[in-house]
């Protein structure tokens, strides 16, 4: 019965072979050019690529502005965020919560508090040093002055320390007057306190 | 006829021309033009209503934004497009359907004593003979017999078109084609 219904169904191929091998007929030719005119006429224009759009929008003078005022608003934030910021503000950020009369107290004690003002550290010692000689060396000090008002006793300057010494000798406390030297010759060997100290005297 | 395995499948290629691309509906009309020429001409009878309905039916794929759809492939799409059209010139022009007359194939079956090898070789190569055979089938049993050879479709598909049950396409495929067997088997000199 398989035999049979394959012969069957390869006569049936056979005949529409048959057919196809004698078949005729053609779309005349000005039909064939009608319809593909049509098609020509009538096809979608093409869809522009990714990249082609966004090109179109940018030529648009709506886009241009969005585009523009992004890009500024992205400088901007790029040049705040790459600007400099001082140390002292980011390391004593309630220096700003000083009132004058704080800052000018914090200006008399003696800069002894080494640890965050290096500026302060180098400056040449006396009374001199004392005014800030720029406004950086001026925002240098702030924490140093709010560190040192906070610090449980601050070390006398070398003014202070002559005068403190002379007051002693003259009161007749020679033995603490030399202890207190000795101090400050350790505090700051390089200076000539004898000479100093005569030179105060005197004065 | 099945598209080579390089080229686009009809799907793609109308796809393409729906995005722009003229040439691609080029070559979808060179692949599909002569076989829906030749069903609309054998199923209508008729060259200038074939030519009519063949031109409406490629304007009207051309104009339209669809694709189709489910299952049915391009091909299945087109000729039933064709066929639609066919129907409704029909409708139009109060002419009687054919392809709506229910046919008894039981009552017209003759036995096939055609069906030999050396008989098949036998069949009329004569133009007129084929297509006053094809004309001598039953509507139904024609248009089965002419969408399976020049639209190349399976038989599933040929249901899908014409909305008939698969086993009666069988049936209506199977009677045409022995019909055809007996019309133009010729004796062959002994």
């Amino acid at each position: 019965m398989n035999d049979r219904k394959h012969t069957s169904d390869a006569d049936d191929q056979m005949l529409i072979e048959h057919f196809r091998q004698h078949a005729s007929g053609e779309p005349p030719a000005s039909l064939d050019a009608f319809i593909l005119a049509a098609a020509q006429r009538e096809a979608p224009p093409p869809t522009p690529s990714l990249w082609q759009r966004w090109l179109q929008a940018c030529q648009r003078p709506r886009w241009q502005m969005a585009f523009a005022t992004v890009a500024g608003v992205a400088l901007m934030v790029g040049l705040v965020l790459r600007s400099p910021v001082l140390h002292d503000e980011l390391a004593a950020p309630a220096s700003m919560e000083f009132s004058a009369d704080q800052q000018e107290s914090a200006a008399v004690a003696p800069p002894a508090m080494p640890a965050p003002a290096p500026i302060t550290r180098m400056a040449p010692q006396g009374e001199l040093a004392r005014a800030p000689a720029s406004p950086m060396q001026s925002l240098a000090e702030k924490p140093a002055a709010k560190m040192s008002k906070s610090a449980p006793a601050a070390l006398p300057s070398l003014e202070q320390g002559l005068l403190e010494i002379l007051r002693l000798r003259e009161a007749g406390e020679s033995k603490a007057a030399d202890e207190k030297l000795l101090a400050l010759h350790k505090r700051f060997p390089e200076e000539d306190l004898p000479a100093r100290l005569e030179a105060l005297r005197k004065r | 006829m099945p598209a080579a395995l390089d080229s686009p499948s009809d799907e793609a290629l109308l796809a393409r021309y729906r995005n722009g691309d003229g040439a691609s509906f080029e070559a979808l009309y060179a692949r599909h033009r002569q076989g829906l020429y030749r069903f609309l001409v054998s199923l209508s009878n008729k060259a200038e209503l074939a030519e009519e309905i063949f031109q409406d039916t490629w304007l009207s794929l051309i104009r339209s934004t669809t694709q189709p759809q489910g299952r049915a492939s391009f091909r299945t799409w087109l000729f039933q497009i064709a066929r639609n059209r066919l129907i409704d010139h029909w409708r139009k022009h109060s002419v009687h359907n054919p392809l709506h007359d229910s046919y008894d194939e039981q009552l017209h079956v003759q036995p096939d004593d055609t069906s030999s090898p050396e008989q098949q070789l036998s069949l009329s190569r004569d133009q007129a003979r084929l297509d006053a055979a094809l004309q001598a089938l039953p509507e139904d049993q024609r248009e089965v017999f002419l969408l399976r050879l020049h639209g190349d479709l399976e038989l599933p598909q040929i249901a899908a078109l014409t909305g008939a049950p698969l086993e009666t396409v069988k049936s209506r495929l199977r009677y045409a084609q022995q019909k055809l067997h007996r019309l133009l088997a010729e004796e062959v000199p002994a």
